[in-house]
């Protein structure tokens, strides 16, 4: 975090609070969209159908965000002055996922970063002064809930078999 | 930051390519490219003005999936094609990346010199501990007793080499470490490293999840490094001196070397003039 940062203040700007909308789903649609080509690389279709499946949902959030921001002239911030900190609340770290991940383990995974999404947008209502603010961040947060919402329908509907880690018929095995 | 009117130029995904990366889902390298996309994005440096050069091995790819200019080289030779360009071509932005076998064994001599010719390059090195790309064989930065290669059943025996040591007796201009786990930071060092005129060194503690996967729990034991860097060498010396490899995520050294940049004559002679400079 840069020197002067404003990271734990409250959002009060309509601008500030699209530039992070913005750059959250910005964030969601490229990492669902690299984990999801990751699993293709692999050959685990499910998984990578789950990712792909929320690729297009946070694309369709961005395409209308850009549509509501076409306009305006917003307030560029730097990725680490974000009032997250680190990486945006709906992008999953890479370093959780495994070619062996099971179908579950990721609509886990996922859930847990929506309801990020979610938290992120209900704080911002919570605290902020400007009613326009207040607003907005209600309708994006009620926008997070319905990919929570079909999320935990995903899980429930998942069995055993989408429990159990992928099969890997040729894995990895030092060099003798 | 609200004040900031500053129109955005690029976004990350702009300096990407059409490629699709072929790491393992979990290896830190991905966490690598997003930072380094997401650090010439925010210093909105035109691609045609960057290059990245690599060696050998999994995090030598990168050049391959960014858009901007690339060389995938020879093994452990990066760093003298990045010197070779940045050279001729002092305009360019120049990122080397690679890793740690690339870096520090096959091509550890080029590394020595590289800090101590001090040129303006940013060399990124993903360290892993292991050469993955050749199924898991033990590299200079691996611990004595890891016994996970067969080629190495009773561990190395050999005391891993220290590479910011190494670079800082060397002479590169700007040290740090940062963590695979934390790309956000990573990016604002990597602005930092190439901001800083010289050879900067930057870390990277970047999980192999397929021969290494205990480093996965690295993200749970690095640590965001006390202090703020030094521009003092020897300071900076005796706090590697007591660091345990984990203190992440800060800058260690910042000198003030000036870089290497030989000033080249334009010259209208005959190839003939040029040869009777270097006449014995």
């Amino acid at each position: 975090m840069s020197e002067g940062s404003t990271q734990d203040q409250p959002i009060n700007s309509l601008g500030v609070l699209l530039a992070h909308a913005l750059a959250m789903e910005n964030d969601a649609v490229d990492r669902y969209g690299e984990l999801a080509d990751q699993m293709e690389m692999h050959r685990k279709k499910d998984v990578a159908g789950i990712f792909r499946r929320l690729q297009k949902a946070e694309q369709k959030h961005l395409d209308e965000l850009y549509e509501l921001t076409a306009e305006m002239d917003l307030p560029h911030i730097a990725p680490w002055d974000f009032k997250w900190g680190g990486e945006s609340p709906e992008a999953i770290a890479v370093d959780r996922v495994s070619y062996q991940m099971s179908v579950k383990g990721a609509v886990l995974l996922a859930l847990h970063h929506e309801k990020q999404a979610y938290g992120f947008y209900s704080s911002v209502a919570n605290r902020t002064s400007d009613g326009e603010v207040r607003r907005l961040a209600r309708q994006f947060a009620d926008e997070e809930l319905q990919h929570v919402a079909w999320l935990e329908e995903w899980r429930d509907k998942c069995g055993p078999d989408d429990e159990k880690p992928l099969d890997d018929p040729d894995p990895p095995l030092s060099q003798e | 930051m609200e004040n900031c009117a500053q129109k955005k130029k690029y976004l990350a995904k702009d300096y990407k390519s059409e490629l699709k990366p072929i790491w393992c889902p979990g290896c830190g390298d991905y966490t690598v490219l997003n930072a380094i996309t997401r650090a010439l994005a925010e210093m909105a440096l035109p691609p045609e003005e960057v290059a990245v050069v690599s060696g050998i091995g999994c995090s030598s790819r990168i050049p391959a999936y960014t858009s901007v200019y690339g060389f995938h080289g020879v093994h452990g030779r990066a760093l003298p094609v990045a010197t070779g360009l940045k050279l001729a071509r002092p305009d360019l932005t120049v990122l080397v990346t690679g890793g740690d076998g690339d870096g520090f064994s096959i091509g550890g001599n080029h590394f020595l010199h590289a800090c101590r010719r001090n040129v303006d390059l940013t060399y990124i090195v993903m360290d892993n501990q292991v050469y993955g790309m050749t199924k898991g064989q033990a590299s200079p930065t691996t611990a004595p007793d890891w016994e996970g290669s067969k080629l190495t059943p009773d561990g190395t025996g050999i005391n891993p080499f220290q590479p910011l040591v190494v670079g800082l007796a060397s002479g590169a201009n700007f040290i740090a470490r940062v963590s695979a786990s934390d790309p956000v930071n990573m990016a604002q060092i990597i602005v930092e490293a190439v901001r800083h005129p010289g050879f900067s060194l930057v870390q990277v503690l970047s999980p192999c999840v397929t021969f290494r996967p205990e480093q996965q729990e690295w993200r749970d034991i690095v640590r965001t490094a006390v202090v703020d860097y030094t521009d003092d060498a020897a300071r900076a010396a005796r706090r590697l001196m007591t660091d345990d490899g984990f203190n992440v995520g800060k800058v260690l050294y910042k000198g003030s070397r000036p870089p290497y940049r030989p000033e080249f004559e334009a010259s209208n002679g005959s190839i003939g003039e040029l040869e009777a400079r270097f006449a014995l």
